[in-house]
């Protein structure tokens, strides 16, 4: 019950966000790129957050980073799950020396500080989106393709994969009939929590300004420059770093109400 | 005990070549050639050439690493491009800030987690204050909860001093004032994800015999609680914290550079930013080999707690 309420909660944030990537041409009052010359704006009814030091729409550029926001989040979790996906199943299904293999270097990997792989491999390849997931996807595939290969281990001794495989089942069947439909639930909140992951580490990498470059509109670096004014407009930088909280959070309280 | 202990010392020695030479090769890989990034792209061929030969960056990779091992052993980690200032005196005096930080926030986490997940308040009435703090912990990421610390407590409510850092040296109130912010940041998280893993623990252990047990035989609830469900509850946690002692060198470097801390992790940043190679290197060196060792302090702080594993 409680877990219904964690997931209803985390997929109304999901929603909120989503909307808002797909309609923010539409809702936001202002061009997010177009500076004026009223700048540094404290917020007011023509500017409901403020305006930043270009003299930007802080709420407009709050809502196209949405989109940012997203792409960068389905984009390394999507390069993960395919990276970890496949290497967990075969670590799982055939076990023997790939299994081996695929443990050690799985072990090794995740023991690395995946903030600080990000950072020096994004600013060595230099920071753009797709970079950024890419990146992302590649710090994250180790910890996917370990619950994975876990995964499969519960189910591979079962009683059904042993009559699939007595009924001459080829392996490549098996797991795509008999083993992946078991382990998908699981495989599909983790897709979830790996979204939160990418999202929370790309907003940090940005706020230490090694990120998305600017003038993209984007949570961490928005939070970045207005934190230099939160006396002046709190908004400035706590309302963009609230969105990258609450988004984080949606993804979370989904992926983790699968057990 | 003693076996188990020198067997992981054993694994650990291979784990920590195998992940620095990952680190120098995909860190050289990547670079492309330091003295090009040092240089610039315009640089002619021959000043290229001389950059090279004078660091050595000529040599074949394995080489360079092993030099590279050599002279870090010998305490020798090069000089900063940027500065010209040896690598070492540039990182010294940064450890101890970050040391500091990340131990008190690690310790803060781990009582707070244990403590408010066993007292029997935080398990009945104000069961949904804590659940809802992990979650917070969790999710909102250090720069944010930083920031707004800094607003509620030191903008707002002008309890304690803005950002910056004070040393030992300024006093010791003033220096712990300058503390509370940045450990309050750094541990959140972690404070949520022991809870998590605790609480989940601790309602396993809260099922078993013993506890009921010690119940019937009218103890009460919290020395039940501590005595007796805490001790068999908390082995996950002791894993976990060197589980995640790759995730808090991250969080170190958010929360240092929130709060302008003259730590490693801010070093970090500005190395990467100004393409410094031998400090982005040395600090990526430093990492790996502390997040190993944690993890293997961990294991060995395990099998202290743990009887059953000091048998085999």
């Amino acid at each position: 019950m409680a877990m219904n309420r964690r997931r209803l909660a985390g997929l109304l944030l999901i929603a909120l966000v989503i909307v808002c990537a797909i309609v923010a041409d539409a809702i936001a009052p202002y061009d997010p790129m177009r500076s004026s010359v009223d700048i540094l704006a404290t917020p007011s009814a023509a500017h409901l957050f403020g305006t930043d030091e270009l003299g930007r729409d802080v709420l407009s550029r709050l809502i196209h980073g949405a989109r940012v926001s997203l792409v960068i989040g389905f984009g390394a979790a999507l390069v993960g799950m395919l990276v970890g996906v496949p290497v967990g199943l075969m670590a799982g299904y055939f076990r023997g020396g790939v299994d081996v293999a695929a443990v050690m270097l799985i072990d090794l990997l995740v023991a690395l500080p995946g903030l600080v792989l990000a950072l020096v491999i994004t600013v060595m390849i230099g920071p753009s989106l797709n970079h950024l997931a890419f990146v992302l996807g590649f710090v994250m595939w180790p910890g996917v393709a370990r619950l994975t290969r876990g995964q499969v281990l519960a189910v591979r001794e079962a009683t059904f994969i042993e009559a699939a495989r007595a009924a001459g089942g080829t392996s490549a069947w098996i797991i795509a009939r008999h083993v992946w439909p078991n382990i998908m639930r699981v495989i599909a909140a983790q897709f979830a929590v790996s979204v939160s992951f990418a999202i929370f580490t790309s907003s940090s990498l940005s706020f230490l300004g090694l990120g998305i470059p600017p003038p993209t509109p984007d949570w961490g670096g928005m939070v970045r420059t207005g934190y230099d004014f939160l006396v002046l407009n709190p908004l400035m930088s706590l309302g963009p770093g609230a969105a990258v909280a609450l988004t984080v959070m949606g993804f979370y309280l989904v992926g983790s109400s699968v057990e | 005990m003693l076996t188990v202990i020198v067997r992981r010392l054993l694994l650990a020695i291979p784990t920590m070549i195998a992940l620095t030479a990952l680190l120098f090769f995909s860190l050289t890989a990547l670079l492309g050639s330091p003295a090009a990034m040092m240089l610039g792209q315009d640089a002619s061929p021959e000043a290229v050439a001389a950059i090279n030969a004078r660091y050595g960056f000529d040599k074949p990779l394995p080489a360079q690493y092993l030099d590279w091992m050599v002279s870090a052993m010998q305490g020798e980690f090069g000089r900063s491009h940027t500065t010209q200032q040896s690598v070492a005196s540039a990182i010294l005096p940064c450890i101890p800030v970050t040391l500091e930080l990340a131990l008190l926030a690690i310790v803060l986490a781990s009582f707070g987690a244990v403590i408010s997940n066993t007292l029997p308040i935080g398990r009945g009435a104000g069961a949904p204050a804590v659940v809802t703090l992990n979650l917070i912990g969790i999710t909102v990421p250090n720069f944010m909860l930083g920031i707004s610390l800094i607003f509620v407590f030191s903008v707002w409510l002008g309890w304690l001093p803005t950002t910056g850092w004070a040393p030992w040296s300024e006093g010791i109130a003033t220096h712990i004032a300058h503390m509370i912010l940045p450990v309050l940041t750094l541990s959140a998280y972690y404070f949520g994800v022991f809870s998590i893993v605790y609480r989940a623990e601790y309602k396993d252990v809260e099922k078993r015999l013993f506890i009921q047990a010690a119940r019937a035989k009218g103890l009460s609830r919290s020395r039940v609680a501590f005595r007796h469900a805490m001790p068999n509850a908390i082995l996950p946690v002791i894993t976990y914290m060197g589980l995640t002692m790759g995730q808090l060198t991250g969080g170190a470097v958010v929360t240092e550079s929130v709060f302008s801390m003259p730590g490693t992790g801010r070093l970090l940043v500005s190395s990467i930013a100004s393409h410094d190679f031998p400090v982005m290197l040395a600090i990526g060196m430093m990492i790996v080999i502390g997040v190993v060792l944690m993890n293997l302090l961990a294991d060995i702080a395990y099998t202290f707690v743990n009887p059953q594993i000091r048998i085999d």
